[in-house]
């Protein structure tokens, strides 16, 4: 941190928006086509019906669902380290704040597709919405579905806002150093910003109160996607843990994410000075913390299980452990519980390539997470009749594929155009720090 | 009555605006405004600004929307008035996390318009004024007001305090 200045930081992130090389447009193009494949899959699901997936009774909510629950869980640890680690004036956030937001946006678009592509037929979404009709169709305040809707509607404006308002001083940095049309395009996007005291005065009273309102936000969103679950009967679904089990777990995707999304950033516009491997380490401490607790949340649950005395209850996690989704219930627990453990040695903790590989292996973990909560409950439940076992069918992974491909893209495409670090937050920052030296 | 100059000391160091500007309040110039590149806690505390208004825009937000949440629950499920397994209409606890989400979106809101409000933007004439774009950079800008003719004892008096001199026709 030392040898940056105030110039230096403008100049490093600055070099980020110069032209890109021809390779940067073969991956937006790769990328660009994967996205396409998944939309060609669900304009095929909307020609033909919802059938064309693998959802059937007894599991009607199949990757679609499981999805929206591991977009909108990576999209909690954007508002953790812009918004709760702010209040905290943890200084460490500065460099990772703005790609996280970025990462929370774009992960809640994508994560918002999902109940769309999964209503079948989208274009009825309308019924969501209170507004008075002749036929009395209102919406059920009372159901968790609801609480959905109006959750992540809440927590697309709320991190979209955040995070524009966060940028509009940088804009203007880039405004004043732009010529032409780019010159005029930053001019509208930073909104005349002049950086005059009085300005700075407001903003900063704006700011505080942006990330106190965001933080209990990232508790409630992810608490309601858990009552979607945890409201109703299915062996395995109704439990009080699932809300802080959910947001815990939300935070660690989230984490891992930052991890997975920061490493290649760092490398390839040169952040080496900006996001040091101190950030980083301090990353991977945090994903130590929430191992732990989702761990915690994972025993729990059997030992719920175990003490409640309930046949069904624990016939469920019996074979959720031993019986058909083994497999990928053991990955869940491998990737999440026991492999972010190895962060407690300070060698791993500070090596790029092992940071990379455990943090993918965390992604993969949380996303076998929500498929054995979602597709376990209802494929086992009171009925041994009604069993059934689910598998997606190849438009629902083409559709999973394409929104991979399109957050990639959005994020990709973002860090090229816009600045992906603050660097009014990394200004103040060094101001900071040498008044605490 | 005579012109009015535009003078602006141009400084690197946070500390050389403090020291300019408690000059500047003994000296017979007026402040006009001051530009930098991030919110500096010492010169806010040089300006001596009293506590910014945002919060009332972000109150009044919370307020319209926990009831706003209320509102729309109730008048909805009064509208389809039939109980189901014995559950109130109106269930004040499950209405509760529509109140609580809107209360916080409509808290941002009230905060993104009381921000718009008290920082006047979108506003693109002060770009054109008296403005420099090394102020979004590395540099903070004061710009003090004098008469036409004493233009030059300002400039000398920012370029005493260490700062560089930028004069606006």
């Amino acid at each position: 941190m030392s040898s940056l200045t105030p110039a230096k930081i403008d100049n490093i992130v600055l070099d980020t928006l110069s032209p890109p090389p021809r390779r940067y447009w073969g991956i937006v193009a790769l990328l660009f086509t994967g996205a396409f494949i998944g939309l060609c899959c669900w304009i095929w699901q909307i020609f033909v019906g919802i059938g064309v997936g693998g959802q059937n009774n007894p599991v009607a909510w199949g990757t679609y669902l499981i999805n929206f629950v591991f977009w909108v869980g990576i999209a909690h640890s954007g508002t953790l380290i812009s918004a709760i680690l702010y209040l905290f004036r943890a200084g460490w956030r500065n460099p990772i704040a703005r790609a996280a937001e970025t990462m929370t946006v774009f992960a809640v678009c994508t994560a918002g597709l999902f109940p769309l592509i999964h209503l079948g037929r989208v274009w009825l979404v309308y019924f969501m919405l209170p507004y008075p009709n002749q036929r009395n169709l209102w919406p059920n305040f009372t159901s968790p579905l609801m609480f959905d809707v109006v959750a992540i509607s809440t927590y697309l404006t709320v991190s979209a806002l955040f995070w524009y308002t966060g940028m509009v001083p940088d804009l203007a940095t880039i405004r004043d150093r732009a010529e032409g049309i780019r010159k005029k395009i930053y001019t509208v996007l930073s909104l005349g910003w002049t950086g005059r005291f009085e300005q700075w005065r407001h903003y900063i009273r704006g700011y505080l109160f942006f990330a106190a309102l965001a933080t209990p936000l990232v508790i409630s969103v992810h608490s309601v996607v858990s009552w979607d679950f945890g409201l109703g009967i299915v062996p395995g679904w109704h439990s009080t843990i699932f809300a802080p089990y959910f947001v815990a777990g939300a935070i660690h995707s989230g984490l891992a994410m930052v991890l997975t999304l920061m490493i290649p950033l760092r490398k390839i516009f040169h952040y080496e000075e900006l996001i040091t491997t101190e950030v980083l380490e301090n990353v991977a401490k945090t994903i130590i913390l929430t191992g732990l607790i989702v761990a915690y949340a994972y025993a729990f649950e059997v030992f719920i299980a175990w003490y409640s005395f309930n046949p069904v209850e624990q016939e469920m996690f019996r074979w959720r452990i031993f019986g058909d989704y083994g497999l990928e219930f053991w990955i869940m627990t491998t990737c999440n519980c026991v492999v972010p453990l190895f962060f407690f040695f300070r060698k791993i903790r500070t090596d790029l390539r092992y940071l990379m590989t455990i943090s993918v292996l965390i992604n993969v973990g949380m996303w076998y997470e929500r498929f054995v909560i979602i597709v376990g409950g209802p494929a086992h439940d009171f009925i041994p009749h009604a069993w059934g076992l689910y598998s997606p069918t190849f438009i629902e992974l083409g559709i999973m594929f394409g929104t991979f491909c399109m957050f990639f893209l959005l994020f990709i495409l973002f860090v090229k155009h816009m600045p992906s670090v603050s660097m009014t937050e990394m200004k103040e920052a060094l101001h900071t720090g040498e008044d605490d030296a | 009555m005579p012109d009015r100059r535009y003078v602006m000391g141009l400084f690197r160091d946070e500390d050389a605006v403090v020291s300019a500007l408690g000059s500047l309040r003994k000296s017979p110039w007026n402040l006009h405004r001051v530009h930098g590149p991030y919110p500096s806690h010492k010169i806010m505390d040089a300006l001596a600004f009293r506590k910014s208004p945002v919060g009332w825009f972000t109150l009044a937000g919370g307020i319209t929307g926990f009831l706003s949440g209320y509102a729309i629950s109730i008048y909805s499920s009064v509208q389809w008035n039939l109980i189901v397994s014995g559950k109130p209409v109106i269930a004040p606890i499950p209405f509760f996390v529509v109140g609580y989400e809107l209360t916080i979106l409509f808290g941002i809101l009230g905060t993104v318009l009381g921000l718009l409000i008290t920082t006047r933007v979108p506003e693109f004439k002060s770009l054109k004024q008296y403005y420099d774009p090394r102020c979004s950079g590395e540099h903070f800008g004061v710009v003090a007001v004098c008469d036409e003719g004493k233009q030059g004892e300002l400039e000398r008096f920012f370029a005493e305090n260490g700062g560089e001199v930028r004069v606006f026709e």
